[in-house]
């Protein structure tokens, strides 16, 4: 319901121009504003997270991963390739589980020949790793609690999502005027 | 122009929308001469098609046969090559303080990969003569202008005054052809600058004029031991089989993403080899002078360690396995050969093939370095040792309650177009998926190549205020600690990563997207990469008129530049501390 979306979305900024603190008209900036807030992980690269409705108490999920360039003198960081090597922060919500039970992030090449075991989930439904796959897919699956994650997930897969870089396929059939979503024609 | 492109239009819709099927390099280039016909100028200096190295790209009919709608120019052109003097590799000028050095510009001949081209160079040299002088010191140049243009000198990273920085119509007015212009350069920090033009870089910089400025301190073990010191500056330029490409006249072409080379070059030339004795420790003093490539360096396996920034040590020295340097930074780093063995200096990327949508590895060869024998002085315990320099920590400090203060300036980036060439406009449109953070390789050469200054406008935009690029002019004094907030925003018509660079001040990065920066070194150029936030931390400490700008050459004369006042405390309005 985009509209209930835009009322609220007025309703929060609202509520936070009230709360914003005043300031003296001759203060200095360094002085009298407040500190800056916490900047997120870039948009563009956020991963959203998709779930795929099959699994018990996460048929509602929701989750998304965060990416962030793992520190490095240069500002961003690649390998010695020159992959990109990202921090990738994953949280879910609206998942109940049962106590036998935890999820656990995986990453992955879109062809699956490589995957790598991201981690479990903590209680607050987070974990965070890292990788510098070019494309890749971020998949979150249902494991017993009980074993350690292993070179490849056993349980069923309760959400998943794509890297920006994803996204990125060929061009081939796309005709100067053509406007159907690519999807409608594949790619 | 207008009706080539609606005649390509009509080609285009007759052929019912099919690419055609033809690999880039393998086109027949004399289909292009038919259009050229307003530029009779020589065959080395009709438009013809961009190389296109390596490029799957089919080419789409109507625009395989346009031109950028600028003229074609290559300074020198029709002139014998050989009634140019040869130029000469870099010298070493030690300058001891009120030294003066006497430098000019001028056409030179130059042998790249052996064919001779028309270029340019500071005293005759390539890279122009590396001026070594002590921290603290002051010196004279006289230079004269000997090219075919007007050009300016500017300094890069000295924070110096302000009457000499080398800005057109700022602090100075362009040298003419035959004029000579004083500059007096003074140098606060230690480290390795670079000098260049200030107008029309895309052209006079990308034909060889660049040099660097070593300034050595004056405290004893500032550094860790080494065996050798070396400069390397990093460049690429573009030739096909005619010869140097031609540069946009009246406005520079490829202004999308600037003008990638097809020959890289190191110190200048193509066959860069180092001779060394195993186990040595080598300092490299990196440049990147690209004018749109940013490289990712590597030296076949040697560990390498990251001393120090564009304008000072960093806070941590720190172990890489890579070096990624954007046009206008500049890293030391110190490399340990510890095999007798020949090492190779990559610069090693995954490229983009926007038509296959896949990465593409790629590794160029920079240069080789030959170890032999065996080192005469062993500094491989002090290589180990990653230091911790407390005087950069202690230099920082004093700033670092500012770090979590709020920006007083948000700048966004992005571009406006104009009359762009449809076909470059619908390409976009569905290329739209997926930008990299970094653009190691030029993915679509023929729009790039098609778009000028004239139709491609980048935009420094102050949120604050909705000024644009050269109407910021902010207010700063001698004493403030500003915080500008950069975010690339990602959903403009053609993102792309920009080196950001202040004149005459010196700053420091907090913060990438939220995530706080734990390893400083102060700084005059950052990157800015795509769809990301970067916080920087000026340390407002130098009076004048200034300028900022993003150094991909083709941008900045795209207009991605903004202005900025610094006054004497007092004398203007007050923003931080």
């Amino acid at each position: 319901m985009p509209i209930l979306r835009y009322f609220g979305s007025l309703l929060m900024l609202a509520v936070a121009v009230l709360a914003s603190p005043t300031l003296d008209a001759d203060s200095s900036p360094s002085e009298a504003t407040p500190a800056c807030t916490t900047l997120s992980s870039p948009d563009y690269y956020e991963i959203e997270l998709v779930t795929t409705r099959k699994v018990p108490g996460a048929r509602l999920a929701k989750g998304k991963g965060e990416v962030t360039y793992v520190a490095s003198p240069f500002g961003i960081s690649v390998s010695e390739s020159g992959s990109f090597h990202i921090n990738i922060d994953v949280s879910m919500s609206n998942v109940r589980l049962d106590d036998d039970k935890v999820l656990v992030a995986w990453i992955t090449t879109p062809q699956l020949d490589q995957i790598r075991a991201l981690g479990i989930l903590d209680e607050n439904l987070r974990v965070s790793g890292q990788t510098d796959f070019n494309k890749f897919l971020l998949v979150i699956t249902l494991e017993p609690a009980e074993k350690e994650p292993g070179a490849m997930w056993t349980g069923p897969v309760v959400s998943r999502g794509m890297s920006r870089s994803g996204l990125m396929h060929t061009m081939a059939g796309h005709g100067p005027f053509e406007s159907e979503p690519c999807a409608v024609y594949g790619y | 122009m207008y009706s080539y492109r609606f005649a390509g239009l009509l080609v285009l819709v007759a052929s019912l929308f099919p690419v055609t099927q033809i690999r880039a390099q393998e086109m027949d280039h004399s289909m292009h001469m038919h259009h050229n016909h307003a530029m009779p100028m020589g065959d080395s200096l009709v438009w013809r098609m961009a190389p296109m190295d390596g490029m799957t790209m089919p080419m789409m009919p109507g625009m395989m046969d346009d031109i950028p709608d600028v003229g074609a120019f290559l300074p020198g052109f029709g002139m014998d090559v050989s009634m140019y003097p040869e130029a000469r590799p870099s010298e070493i000028i030690d300058m001891a303080d009120g030294d003066t050095l006497h430098m000019d510009a001028s056409l030179v001949r130059r042998t790249i990969n052996g064919k001779e081209y028309v270029m340019m160079a500071y005293g005759g040299m390539y890279p122009g003569p590396l001026i070594r002088a002590d921290r603290g010191s002051k010196v004279v140049v006289e230079f004269t202008n000997n090219i075919d243009m007007p050009t300016t000198v500017h300094w890069h990273g000295l924070r110096l005054d302000n009457a000499y920085d080398g800005i057109p119509g700022l602090t100075q007015d362009p040298v003419e052809t035959g004029e000579s212009f004083t500059y007096e350069l003074k140098f606060p920090d230690t480290g390795m600058y670079w000098y260049h033009p200030h107008m029309r870089e895309d052209v006079q910089q990308d034909l060889g004029l660049y040099g660097n400025m070593l300034v050595d301190p004056t405290e004893e073990g500032y550094y860790a031991p080494v065996n050798r010191e070396v400069p390397l500056i990093l460049d690429d330029i573009l030739v096909d089989a005619n010869g140097l490409f031609p540069y946009g006249e009246e406005a520079p072409t490829h202004a999308l993403m600037g003008r990638f080379g097809n020959i890289m070059l190191v110190n200048g030339i193509t066959d860069y080899n180092l001779d060394i004795q195993a186990g040595d420790v080598v300092r490299f003093y990196l440049t990147n002078v690209a004018n749109t490539r940013t490289f990712n360096v590597t030296f076949d396996g040697a560990r390498i360690k990251v001393i120090a920034d564009d304008v000072s040590k960093l806070e941590r020295e720190q172990f890489v396995s890579s070096v990624i340097i954007a046009p206008a930074e500049r890293y030391i780093v110190d490399v340990y050969f510890d095999e007798a063995r020949t090492y190779t200096i990559t610069n090693s990327i995954q490229a983009i093939d926007h038509f296959r949508g896949i990465f593409v590895p790629e590794t160029h060869d920079l240069g080789t370095i030959t170890a032999t024998g065996a080192t005469s002085e062993d500094h491989a315990d002090a290589f180990a040792e990653a230091r911790t320099n407390e005087d950069t920590i202690a230099d920082i400090d004093t700033f670092r309650r500012y770090f979590d203060k709020a920006p007083d300036h948000n700048l966004r980036l992005t571009i406006e177009t104009k009359d762009l060439h449809p076909m470059t406009m619908r390409m976009m449109e569905v290329d739209t998926l997926y930008f990299p953070p970094i653009e190691w390789n030029e993915g679509m050469p023929m729009m790039n190549w098609l778009s000028t200054g004239e139709e491609a406008r980048w935009v420094l935009l102050d949120e604050d205020t909705g000024k644009k690029s050269m109407d910021i002019n902010w207010q700063w004094e001698i004493g403030d600690v500003v915080k500008i907030r950069i975010f690339n925003d990602p959903s403009s018509f053609h993102p792309m990563n920009h080196p950001f660079h202040v004149h005459g001040q010196r700053f420091v990065v907090t913060h990438i997207d939220g995530v706080e920066n734990r390893n400083m070194g102060w700084k005059d150029t950052t990157i800015i990469p795509v769809g990301s936030t970067v916080d920087i931390l000026v340390d407002v400490s130098n009076p004048g008129r200034w300028m900022a700008h993003c150094h991909i050459a083709e941008h900045l004369h795209a207009g991605m530049m903004l202005g900025f006042e610094v006054h004497e405390r007092g004398a203007g309005p007050q923003v931080g501390r």
